[in-house]
């Protein structure tokens, strides 16, 4: 086991690794950025590292600052959470290069995983259903007319480089596709550098369904079974839950395979997930896979009983994977709402600043992940996640009454949040009898509200 | 064990200048230890938690600060190991009571095998030189007091 790694995130990705190194007996070193100086967590760790001012880029995202952070730190490895650096396989590269273990996959793996593109070929190379596509890159919208009429309309126009919900364009007609291609490669070209564009069938109306993959560095792998990921707010999620309402067992064992099949083609180790979209019909397709912790990962350790972030320093550090498939089972239910700092009331625009009030709930079944506390001053620099509210009961519908009951307690002012919206979706018919779909918050909970 | 045996261990550590102590006495086990960080120390035995006096911090060439003065910072631009010379064998770029012009060098913040050159960026005579040679510093680190002209 390593003595001292470097955590090179910050907020409650980087309290979630400080908490894991410590029961481990790992040595911690946060970096943080000015905008996050204050904040109480990084006094968890067992020392601190200013990396630079509150920009991303200068910061958080800047590789030669965090591996002479590292390199002034003295550690044998770099946890990157998720976000910023985590897929970024150069970032992997020189952290090995410098004889730094990176907390992740293979380079090979983040790279090949990390192209849709490739991933869709590996997909298929597993035996894992995919979407009916373009087969690769659509270079000209000739080509994109060419694609759309043989696999059918509606279509989806993906960047390569793309992934999470982001660089996504959608056609219904030929026209429409004629008129967005053009913007869809420049966006891709802003966004990730990379213009490359690919198609696929549109899965309308798709159940989320993303499956947890552990595996090591000697080939063994298992999988934690799935997470419903299918309530989400313009793609990004809001409430996971597991395991998945009304699946069939038999199509769940499928999904768990194939995701294992696809971990399996790439030589996969570290914590993974591999995504799949759902139908009505009960067909799913391979939607991406990401090579990193998910923001999600409390849902499936509350509910399978597994430590994923120790998981992970452990296998970085070598060890065995030491847990059987058949030893791995789902008990009782598990769902877990993000609360983000944003204004449900104002289109959702962030609410950064100082939490005057704050009260996190607590009880049977309760779980809460955040760096959040009373005094805490949210900056407007990064992402708006204030935490997670985890809940784990014997049954869904104890799950959703606890969620709900926790949901009451928070104190927060005068932030606003999503508490409000995730409220209602576990209030709403659809979502208590299992039946949601990524399009509901948008077309069925915020038309009506106007 | 008491507060006042604590008081009395923390007086023996501050006296003796150490920076560690643990002790066993029975089944209750106290261990103290000095750092720049308060927050750092703990009583493990039930009773009142124990409070170390306030530790030197990381930078110790602090030399005395005239608070009334102001005295410019010059602050680390970037996370590295910082040097006051060119090599182990060169003189020191500067020292306090040295005069500082804007373009000046006044150290090199070494990063990834890189040696930085750091500049001045202001004019004055050097006050303070805050942190020590070949110390990791990180980004925003006070480097130098300089009492600008």
């Amino acid at each position: 086991m390593f003595s001292r790694i470097l955590v090179a995130n910050r907020g409650e990705i980087a309290l979630r690794i400080i908490r894991a190194c410590k029961e481990l007996g790992v040595e911690t070193v946060a970096v943080f950025s000015e905008a996050d100086r204050d904040a109480s967590y990084l006094h968890l760790a067992d020392d601190r590292i200013c990396i630079g001012p509150a920009p991303s880029s200068q910061s958080y995202l800047n590789i030669p600052r965090i591996i002479a952070a590292a390199e002034i730190a003295d550690v044998q490895a770099i946890h990157p959470g998720y976000g910023f650096l985590a897929e970024n396989a150069h970032f992997a590269e020189i952290c090995r290069d410098c004889k730094i273990e990176f907390i992740g996959p293979s380079v090979a793996s983040m790279r090949a995983l990390g192209d849709k593109i490739r991933a869709k070929e590996l997909a298929r190379a597993a035996r894992v259903p995919v979407a009916p596509d373009s087969k690769g890159e659509v270079e000209t919208v000739d080509d994109a007319v060419a694609v759309a009429n043989r696999i059918g309309y509606p279509v989806a126009l993906k960047a390569a480089a793309g992934g999470g919900g982001r660089g996504i364009r959608f056609a219904h007609n030929e026209a429409t596709l004629r008129s967005v291609f053009k913007q869809a490669r420049s966006e891709a070209e802003a966004a990730f550098k990379d213009g490359r564009l690919y198609m696929e069938k549109c899965v309308e109306n798709f159940r989320h369904i993303e499956v947890q993959v552990l595996g090591d560095m000697r080939g063994q792998i298992v999988h934690l079974y799935e997470r419903e990921c299918s309530v989400q707010r313009r793609r990004q999620k809001l409430i996971e839950e597991t395991p998945a309402p009304g699946l069939d067992r038999d199509v769940r064992e499928e999904i768990c395979a194939a995701a294992v099949r696809l971990a399996k083609e790439v030589e996969y180790y570290s914590a993974g997930t591999v995504e799949f979209m759902l139908d009505s019909g009960g067909e799913f397709y391979f939607l991406e896979a990401n090579t990193r912790i998910q923001v999600e990962h409390p849902v499936t350790e509350v509910v399978v009983g597994e430590d994923l972030l120790k998981w992970q320093l452990r296998i970085a550090s070598g060890e065995k994977l030491d847990l059987s498939q058949h030893h791995v089972k789902q008990v009782g239910a598990g769902i877990e709402c993000r609360i983000n700092a944003e204004d449900p009331e104002h289109g959702f625009r962030p609410s950064p600043g100082r939490v005057e009030a704050f009260v996190a709930p607590g009880g049977p079944g309760v779980r809460w992940d955040s760096h959040v506390y009373q005094g805490y001053e949210i900056p407007s620099a990064y992402d708006s996640l204030v935490g997670k509210l985890v809940v784990h009961r014997p049954t869904r519908a104890e799950a959703i009454a606890t969620a709900r009951r926790a949901l009451d307690e928070f104190v927060i002012y005068p932030t606003k949040t999503t508490i409000s919206l995730c409220r209602e979706v576990l209030s709403h018919q659809k979502f208590l009898k299992g039946e949601w779909e990524t399009t509901f918050i948008e077309s069925q909970m915020l038309a009506a509200a106007r | 064990m008491d507060i006042k045996d604590i008081r009395q261990l923390v007086k023996l550590m501050v006296e003796n200048d150490l920076s560690e102590l643990e002790i066993a006495d029975g089944p209750s086990k106290v261990h103290l230890r000095r750092g720049a960080d308060p927050s750092q120390v703990a009583a493990v035995a039930p009773g009142p938690q124990a409070v170390a006096p306030p530790a030197p911090g990381p930078a110790a060439g602090d030399t005395q600060v005239e608070p009334a003065e102001n005295l410019v910072e010059i602050r680390s631009p970037m996370v590295g190991t910082f040097y006051t010379a060119s090599s182990p064998d060169s003189e020191p770029y500067i020292q306090a009571g040295s005069a500082v012009t804007e373009d000046a060098v006044v150290c090199i913040v070494e990063a990834m095998k890189v040696m930085n050159e750091i500049k001045a960026e202001c004019t004055g005579v050097v006050r303070e030189v805050c942190v020590n040679n070949a110390q990791p510093v990180e980004f925003g680190q006070v480097l130098f007091r300089v009492k600008p002209s």
